[in-house]
């Protein structure tokens, strides 16, 4: 292609304005991210976009009472105290808490952090009589806080917390609930002009204008809000915790949701940092110097078990042998490495993960002999169906690692059979149970899930208490000594000992196998080797605070 | 005349009208809950009944549509369950960022195709004609968003000569008409502008050929027209029609965006639409289709008096 | 209407319309002038090809188009075993081409011969029958008409779900209105035209008139018109699988397949890019064909 003279002057032109910016008239960080979220997750204290908001939305410019420690890679995250420096439930009545107040935390606005702040806070998604009650933030809080019920302030500094029931999984709930002020929500509402009399009404605005002027306690404050085109934050100087104050200047969020673009964005050199990118475009990416950071979440690709009457895993051996006939490795590789192999709900080293005696491996001998045992051959396959997707978030690769494990599984005498559908109707169909027609006389169900709290991680799944249509034991597992543990757990709260009843728990799963345990997802992003400081821990989140540029 | 567009103009309305109900059908017979923008599936049965009731989901159909309607006239679309913000803000908003790049691709297209076109139709059935009519023909035969994601991986990702996506640097709110941003509107204009050109040459050519074939035609040469004064006939009796489907063609591209504005994420109504579509976001999904159809309505029913307007030999129904 | 022939693709007064009843020996004239053209010839032989080698390619497939193998998978083009290399999940390009080619020439015709069909039933019937039945069935059709059509496709699609069957449907009700107006619009005018009014005058019925004077004359065009549709609905289908309506993976498309290879373009940019090129020539073929039917019908002076 002969260059012509107009376009060599552009090409020139552009190449010295693009050394100039590059140069920098004064050296401003700037760290631009591109999400794969179609739209900018909410900025109003509760993220939409599930922990992609949280990530992007929620952590940095919010704090909550308690947080996760984002800190290590090579220890699971478990939860330290955030705005809250301790708390206890009371000796007579478990269903009360004192949480115990940080001393001299402000709001990006200035206003200080306190226990009516933190009641407030609750009263936005669980008390409807409240000025500041907000719908739209119920759904997605109050289903991570499922007991909590009120609150209410001792003094400045401390907190009573009540639940429905003895809950000690309380603490762990509460990363989900994030502090946004009060001051700023209230100047916005006397914004609102007085021709809006409807009371409902009035708070909707004062949230939508609280969401392009947001004011929390977090490391970064907002200072620009484009909608569905781009959010700007400004490091926080005078954040609370001194060893996470951001030295980034400016951090950029820009939602591309085409795997390619974002792809190509970074390859421009348009961002610095990508999520989930293009697995077939690593190479490419690495080769340009670019680093790709992954490491094992608390996520769990399974295929979960029906015990409907007539299922054909009801007989523990043949739940065995299909767990010992995924070749976990093959399909790593097949993953390009981006993958965990799940030998259980939690891995060796989680606080959870306890001794279970049935040690999940590649062994497709064992799993044949199991087979046999449980009368099935090659001449006599067991026939099973699962019902899949063919995408959706977290379900990472559906079609090829389903079909490989169809082929794993073909060889220890299990013919399977896939019925594809769309993927919000898949998750829809998690709520309603194997029993159901939407089930279509499936016997499994593969359907990705996060495990960062002992609710979500496991009692959903085999609490009898969590059969359809209440939550997600789709299967209808149970188990009375199951339950017990269960209870018992719940009803625990010295940490040490209730993490480790949570360890007996996940043991007796894993020696149940109400699963076909296949894969942890590692999060994978791309991101420029500028930046630097960057720790991918154990977890959905990221802490952008202790990153620095060059 | 007069009468005919006073009759034209009264027809749109109930167009219109059936234009929202169908909207309004479209949306709501999708299988889903309404509220699965703000309710993770895990949440319990009452936290969802609650909800519904909240935000006027469990009254009836007819009830929903009427009061969708009356609000609607009021200029008052709703508010998207996503994000809370205000449809009607966000949709025209979107129109305005679509119509850059659909303008500038309009345009691209218009003069392009009908560049080939008129070769083509003057020299038609020759092996000019087939040339001219192959290169036009070549971007409609290819999904388009495709051949934008090439031209991305080529321009962006190898060359690094134009950004991969966006709409500005500091986005659409800060738009300037400098090259900093019109950098930014190449490519998904570029991209967009196959389509309408495909379409105009085709439509050039067949309008040319047919002008050139006519008696009078002949009869003027016959008289001693030179070739230049045939050229400007030909074009003062194309130039109606083309405009016409120019104009069509920038209404259709306003409102079938939806592709290239997810491949370059430019905030556009295809991007709304596809975000509204991907959550279930009901009133955001039911506004941006209103919106587009009626801007397409109203497009057809001006290009249709602007023609009778300026040629009222063209034959009426 | 006049925005009818702004909108379509071919211009009203450009479609061959007779100015005298069509005989016999007019198609034969017609079926003589396409085979001397070359390009049209050309793009028929092209697309006999690609149909037989989709009606035929259970059997001569080289290998299974679903078979997924993990550690082949993107091997580039001319691969031992592989000549077209292999897609994302390890399975052959080559049989998934040919397999493919059922179900996009499939989602290609069946939406346009349907609405073929059904527009041009609405349409003729509306054109003949003129006055209030007109008015009342081509308000009607405007409504749908007053949507773009791929945001008609997709809203539709996005209502339905996912799916081939609903991909079609949602298809053909884009094509029906363009179809019914073309036919309306051709009917009013053969309505108007000398020997019908003869025919009328005489005292033949509707339906008579209809079938002996107006199919005729009419079906031509309508059919020119559709032809140039089923490139369009091709990359519609094409369209929808990239918003993950329309068909769904495993089955070989080659729409869908454009899609699920699109980030394999940064390592296997021809074997990516192949799925389009079949799209291309049948595009192409299609519409060459299109225009050839159109000139060897048209009325030399």
């Amino acid at each position: 292609m002969k260059l012509t003279k107009p376009s060599a002057i552009t090409l020139a032109c552009t190449l010295a304005f693009g050394l100039l910016t590059s140069v920098g008239v004064h050296a401003e960080k700037v760290l631009r991210i591109a999400m794969t979220a179609g739209d900018i997750p909410r900025t109003l204290g509760q993220p939409d976009q599930g922990f992609e908001g949280n990530r992007f939305t929620g952590i940095p410019m919010y704090d909550s009472l308690t947080q996760w420690d984002l800190s290590k890679a090579d220890k699971a995250s478990e939860v330290i105290p955030d705005l809250a420096v301790s708390w206890a439930v009371d000796a007579k009545d478990k269903t009360k808490w004192i949480f115990k107040l940080r001393p001299g935390v402000k709001f990006h606005d200035g206003s200080a952090f306190n226990a009516d702040a933190v009641v407030w806070n609750v009263a936005k998604v669980l008390d409807k009589d409240a000025p500041n009650f907000d719908p739209s933030q119920v759904g997605v809080t109050a289903s991570r806080m499922p007991t909590l019920r009120t609150a209410k302030k001792i003094d400045d500094l401390t907190v009573e917390l009540t639940t429905s029931e003895p809950d000690s999984f309380l603490p762990i709930n509460l990363t989900n609930l994030f502090m946004a002020s009060p001051l700023q929500w209230a100047k916005k509402l006397a914004a609102v002009p007085g021709s809006v009399t409807d009371k409902a009404e009035r708070a909707k605005q004062a949230w939508a204008a609280f969401a392009a002027d947001a004011s929390g306690t977090g490391p970064f404050k907002m200072t620009k809000f484009v909608p569905r085109e781009r959010l700007e934050l400004a490091r926080n100087p005078e954040y609370w915790d001194a060893k996470r104050r951001p030295q980034i200047d400016k951090v950029v969020m820009l939602p591309l949701p085409e795997a390619n673009s974002r792809t190509a964005a970074l390859l421009s050199g348009q961002v610095d940092w990508i999520e989930a990118p293009a697995p077939d475009a690593l190479d490419t990416i690495k080769a340009r110097g670019f680093k790709v950071y992954s490491n094992p979440q608390p996520h769990v690709w399974p295929w979960q078990l029906s015990f409907a009457p007539g299922s054909p895993w009801l007989d523990k051996r043949v739940r065995y042998a299909a767990n010992l006939c995924v070749n976990r490795p093959a399909m790593k590789q097949l993953l390009g490495g981006l993958m965990g192999e799940a030998t259980g709900t939690v891995e060796p080293g989680h606080p959870w993960r306890g001794n279970p005696s049935f040690h999940i491996k590649y062994d497709p001998d064992g799993a044949r002999k199991l087979m046999t045992e449980a009368g099935y051959s090659a001449a006599k396959p067991l026939k099973v169906k699962v019902q899949i997707s063919a995408s959706g978030s977290g379900q990472m690769q559906p079609l090829p690692m389903n079909e490989f494990m169809q082929q794993n599984l073909k060889a220890c005498f299990i013919d399977v059979q896939f019925d594809v559908i769309e993927w919000n109707t898949l998750y829809t169909n998690w709520r309603i149970g194997a029993k159901d027609p939407s089930a279509h006389g499936s016997d499994a169900v593969n359907i990705s899930f996060a495990a960062m709290d002992p609710f979500f991680a496991m009692v959903r799944f085999v609490s009898s208490k969590a059969a359809p249509p209440v939550s997600n034991n789709w299967g209808f597992y149970s188990n009375p000594e199951v339950d017990a543990i269960i209870a018992k757990a719940r009803t625990t709260f010295d940490a040490r000992q209730r993490d480790a009843l949570l360890a007996q728990l996940h043991a007796k799963i894993v020696d149940e196998a109400p699963f076909v345990w296949v894969a942890h997802d590692t999060g994978p992003r791309a991101i420029s080797a500028k930046v630097k400081g960057v720790v991918q821990p154990q977890s959905w989140f990221i802490d952008i605070a202790t990153m620095t540029m060059d | 005349m007069i009468s005919y567009l006073i009759r034209r103009v009264l027809y749109a309305m109930p167009i219109m009208l059936g234009v929202a109900f169908l909207c309004f059908m479209l949306v709501h017979i999708a299988p889903g809950d309404p509220l699965v923008a703000i309710l993770p599936p895990d949440a319990s049965v009452d936290l969802q009944k609650q909800l519904m009731e909240l935000y006027g989901f469990n009254r009836s159909y007819p009830e929903q549509f009427f009061s969708w309607v009356w609000r609607a006239m009021h200029g008052d679309l709703g508010s998207s369950i996503a994000t809370g913000r205000p449809v009607a803000q966000e949709v025209f908003k979107a129109v305005g960022n679509t119509f850059m790049i659909a303008a500038l691709a309009t345009l691209i297209g218009f003069f392009f195709g009908s560049l080939f076109g008129f070769v083509a139709g003057y020299f038609r059935n020759s092996w000019v004609d087939k040339i001219a009519s192959f290169i036009s023909v070549v971007g409609v035969s290819v999904p388009h968003y495709w051949l934008g994601m090439v031209l991305v991986i080529i321009f962006s990702s190898q060359l690094m000569w134009l950004p991969a996506t966006g709409a500005g640097p500091d986005g659409s709110a800060a738009w300037i008409w400098d090259f900093e941003h019109v950098k930014y509107l190449i490519m998904p204009a570029v991209t967009m502008s196959f389509i309408p050109m495909g379409i105009i040459a085709r439509t050039v050519r067949a309008l040319v050929a047919d002008i050139l074939s006519q008696e009078f035609v002949i009869g003027l040469k016959a008289r001693g027209l030179g070739e230049f004064g045939v050229f400007r006939h030909v074009v003062k009796n194309c130039a109606p029609t083309a405009m016409a489907v120019m104009g069509l063609q920038l209404g259709y591209l306003l409102g079938g965006s939806i592709l290239i504005e997810t491949v370059f994420s430019w905030p556009g109504t295809g991007f709304l639409l596809n975000q509204a579509i991907f959550q279930r976001d009901l009133p955001l999904l039911q506004g941006t289709i209103l919106v587009l159809a009626l801007f397409f309505v109203s497009l057809n029913l001006l290009v249709d008096i602007l023609q009778t307007v300026f040629d009222p030999r063209i034959e009426r129904a | 209407m006049s925005t009818l022939q702004a909108t379509a693709a071919t211009p009203v007064s450009a479609l061959p319309l007779p100015a005298f009843k069509r005989s016999r020996g007019h198609w034969a004239n017609v079926a003589a002038r396409i085979v001397r053209n070359p390009l049209a010839m050309i793009a028929a032989v092209i697309l006999l090809a690609l149909i037989g080698i989709a009606v035929f390619a259970p059997w001569i497939m080289p290998a299974d188009p679903f078979a997924t193998s993990m550690f082949t998978r993107l091997k580039p083009i001319g691969t031992p075993g592989h000549l077209f290399g292999t897609d994302e999940l390890g399975r052959d390009l080559l049989s998934r081409l040919m397999l493919g080619g059922r179900l996009s020439l499939f989602m290609g015709i069946t939406p346009v011969l349907t609405a073929f069909v059904i527009g041009s039933g609405i349409g003729i019937l509306a054109g003949y029958a003129g006055g209030f039945i007109n008015t009342a069935i081509m308000r009607t059709i405007d409504v749908l008409y007053a949507f773009p059509s791929v945001l008609l496709a997709i809203a539709l699609s996005g209502a339905l779900g996912a799916g081939i069957v609903n991909a079609l449907t949602s298809l053909t009700i884009v094509f029906i209105p363009q179809i019914a107006r073309i036919a309306e619009s051709v009917t009013t005018q053969v309505r108007r035209s000398d020997y019908v009014d003869a025919a009328r005058a005489s005292g033949a019925g509707a339906f008579t008139i209809v079938r002996a004077h107006v199919l005729g004359n009419v079906l031509g065009p309508i059919f020119v018109y559709s032809t140039s549709l089923i490139s369009v609905s091709m990359i519609l289908a094409s369209g929808l699988s990239f918003l993950g309506l329309g068909v769904k993976p495993p089955e070989p498309e080659w729409g869908l397949m454009l899609n699920t290879l699109r980030t394999a373009i940064y390592t296997q940019p021809w074997v990516a890019a192949l799925p389009g090129a079949f799209i291309f020539i049948t595009s192409i073929s299609f519409n060459m064909l299109s225009d050839g039917l159109r000139s060897a019908m048209e009325v030399k002076q």
